[in-house]
């Protein structure tokens, strides 16, 4: 097994159709960061197709049977990257384009499942456009919210067509959605490629970034079966104990409906921090560096997920205080 | 069948500019083809004594490579999604390239020409294409499957062919269109298929760490073994009849698991867990003509082991990771390519345990 240095990141790029994804992918393409980037895309459509390591691949969903249900996994790419793979030398970065209407979770899970990418490869962030202009058209989509939920970098794309206030009402929004992505303000996709890519947003040691907005402010729900957000912060130590048996029972009863879920936890009798992070039932979880000097040790957890009850998981998450 | 001679005295090796993705012989073990994940396609000549690059180091990769069984023809495929095809004149003839065949785009990484016949299966995409060495065409007609072809497998006979896709293995015999193809159904995906000669088992490896065994041709009811450490991801019968059955080994994480059947049914299919790699497996493959089973790794050797799953030698390349195996048919000397794009070549003296029975002409000794 590669050491996780050794291994080749990977970026997926969501984003609803008309967002701007291929305008960014020729970006990533054409842009002189010194590395070679290979490209997954579902259709070669306006990508640079004279570019050898641009690579089509048609979405296949496996379901798992692995004793999780919302387990699905992208059968198409464990087949073109193992192929891909054995051209390591090649390349220095991964990033894998999904169809507009494309769910994430499988692309991510695909990385945490299977044993040959899992050993190869690490997710390095989930970036999603959004097109400031015409999201609130399909604002309520499943699609624009599970896109919305699954990012780590989310860029605003095309502010140029629409006025300040408007950018912020959606920026808003999204934040409530997701409070962990870092949001980014683009024209023509234009961000920074930095920002989008060599993130790290999947290693476990990424202090979390909950924006502190979200910690102060309200949140409803827009409406029934709508995607949100919760954030918790606890001084008191947690329970080891307590805390594993609710995380568990938690994926196990809402998994599907738990998109993603990002701790720093402060166990009772431990001098080093927690970290976990999981996506639906896939939880990766991880003894890490000890409290630093002037750190004050907290627990933050926050949960993405679709029609979370604030109150009762508050309750759950409280109960496990040691 | 091949002539006993031999090709070499010690191991030889020669590298190739990018990871070996394929290996295969002729079937009169004079020509050695090899396929690199950097689009080359070598050709190794023994009776003549020299070797051709058939075609150059490229950015797209070719995944597959195979001689036809008659060795009129020699086949490749990739990244590109074209069929390549060469007609053979035998030794020291030069190889004559047709023109490449567009298979619509798709990676091709699954292709398998029949035994005892002249057609070339292979999966593009959805479906399954089939190239008649005959009449030098590819056919029209095609069979469509649920999802990507993962893997195809001839019946020894040739009557009989098998792909796997996602949920599905699906039989059917190219040579009689008016038979509807048989689906079994499977709970994941398919990564390696493969046909006993005795009794007609076709085997699957899969995805979710399962091998699908069904015997009599596909007609009876699946067995399904669990407990595999990681994907089944290659298999191989051993040519040499059982009591029962042939024996089976799959690779799969670090180990290879040699499955032997014992008694009638599901139940009476016993594994032997051959543990040893500090890597991988990526390949395993019986001896022609023997019990002998060879298995590559990561970790940079190749094992060979008797039927009883005792190891027997342990062949070392260099250190990288060795991830395809080809026997001649010969069984007396195997091939192996690493991720490096090293080949090695060895000649492999079959140990007394695992020569195969003599015939038994009756009753009593002479």
């Amino acid at each position: 097994m590669a050491s996780p240095r050794d291994r080749l990141p990977v970026t997926v790029l969501t984003g609803y159709l008309g967002s701007g994804k291929t305008t960014l992918l020729n970006r990533i393409l054409t842009h002189e960061h010194g590395m070679k980037v290979a490209v997954i895309v579902n259709e070669f459509g306006d990508v640079g197709i004279d570019n050898q390591l641009v690579i089509e691949a048609d979405e296949e969903i496996f379901e798992m049977n692995n004793g999780c249900i919302c387990c699905t996994v992208r059968g198409d790419l464990i087949r073109i990257i193992g192929n891909l793979m054995k051209r390591r030398d090649r390349f220095d970065h991964l990033v894998i384009e999904t169809t507009g209407l494309a769910d994430p979770a499988p692309v991510i899970q695909t990385f945490f499942v299977d044993e040959d990418l899992r050993d190869q490869l690490k997710l390095d962030a989930v970036v999603t456009l959004v097109d400031l202009k015409h999201v609130e058209q399909h604002w309520d989509s499943v699609e624009v919210q599970e896109q919305l939920a699954f990012a780590d970098v989310l860029l605003l794309n095309k502010i140029d067509l629409v006025d300040v206030e408007a950018c912020l009402a959606i920026q808003q929004r999204t934040r409530a959605i997701n409070p962990l992505a870092r949001v980014i303000p683009t024209c023509q996709a234009d961000a920074a490629m930095d920002q989008i890519l060599g993130v790290e947003a999947f290693s476990l040691e990424r202090a979390l970034a909950i924006d502190p907005e979200f910690l102060t402010s309200d949140h409803d729900h827009e409406h029934d079966g709508a995607i949100g957000a919760v954030a918790f912060i606890e001084d008191r130590p947690m329970s080891y104990k307590k805390l594993g048996q609710w995380i568990d029972g938690l994926v196990t009863e809402r998994g599907p409906d738990l998109f993603r879920m990002k701790g720093i936890i402060q166990f009772a009798g431990e001098t080093n921090r927690y970290v976990l992070q999981s996506v639906h039932m896939l939880v990766d979880s991880a003894m890490d560096r000890p409290w630093r000097d002037g750190e004050t040790p907290s627990t933050q957890f926050v949960i993405i997920g679709r029609d979370l009850d604030e109150a009762a998981l508050r309750a759950g998450f409280e109960a496990c205080v040691a | 069948m091949a002539p006993p001679q031999t090709l070499v005295q010690e191991r030889l090796c020669g590298a190739c500019s990018n990871a070996i993705t394929a290996q295969a012989w002729s079937a009169d073990g004079e020509l050695l083809a090899m396929a690199t994940a950097g689009g080359e396609l070598l050709l190794i000549d023994f009776r003549a004594g020299c070797e051709e690059l058939l075609r150059g180091e490229r950015d797209s990769s070719l995944d597959v490579v195979g001689f036809s069984a008659d060795d009129r023809f020699l086949m490749a495929a990739g990244q590109d999604g074209e069929l390549l095809l060469w007609e053979l004149g035998g030794s020291g003839v030069r190889p004559i390239a047709f023109d490449p065949l567009p298979l619509g785009g798709h990676w091709l990484d699954a292709a398998a020409w029949q035994p005892q016949g002249s057609l070339l299966a292979v999966g593009a995409g959805k479906q399954v294409r089939l190239w008649d060495g005959a009449s030098r065409t590819l056919r029209v007609e095609s069979q469509e499957l649920e999802g990507t072809v993962l893997a195809l497998a001839w019946s020894r006979d040739g009557r009989r062919l098998a792909a796997a896709c996602h949920g599905t293995v699906l039989l059917w015999s190219p040579d009689d269109p008016g038979q509807p193809p048989q689906r079994c159904a499977t709970a994941s995906a398919g990564l390696a298929l493969g046909w006993s000669g005795q009794g007609n088992l076709l085997a699957c490896g899969q995805l979710d760490g399962s091998l699908m065994l069904w015997p009599d041709g596909g007609a009876g009811r699946g067995w399904q073994f669990r407990g595999f450490p990681g994907k089944a991801r290659a298999l191989s019968w051993c040519d040499q009849p059982g009591r029962l059955a042939p024996l089976l080994a799959v690779a799969s994480a670090d180990i290879a698991v040699i499955w032997s059947q014992q008694d009638p049914g599901a139940k009476g299919w016993k594994p032997e867990p051959l543990v040893l790699h500090q890597g991988r497996v990526h390949a395993v493959a019986f001896a022609p003509g023997s019990r002998l089973l060879a298995t590559a790794s990561s970790d940079g050797t190749v094992a060979l082991w008797d039927g009883r799953g005792r190891l027997q030698q342990l062949l070392e390349g260099d250190g990288q990771a060795i991830t395809s195996l080809s026997w001649r048919p010969d069984g007396r000397h195997l091939v192996a390519g690493g991720e490096q794009g090293q080949w090695w070549l060895w000649p492999v003296a079959r140990p007394p345990s695992v020569r195969s029975r003599p015939p038994r002409s009756g009753g009593f000794a002479p």
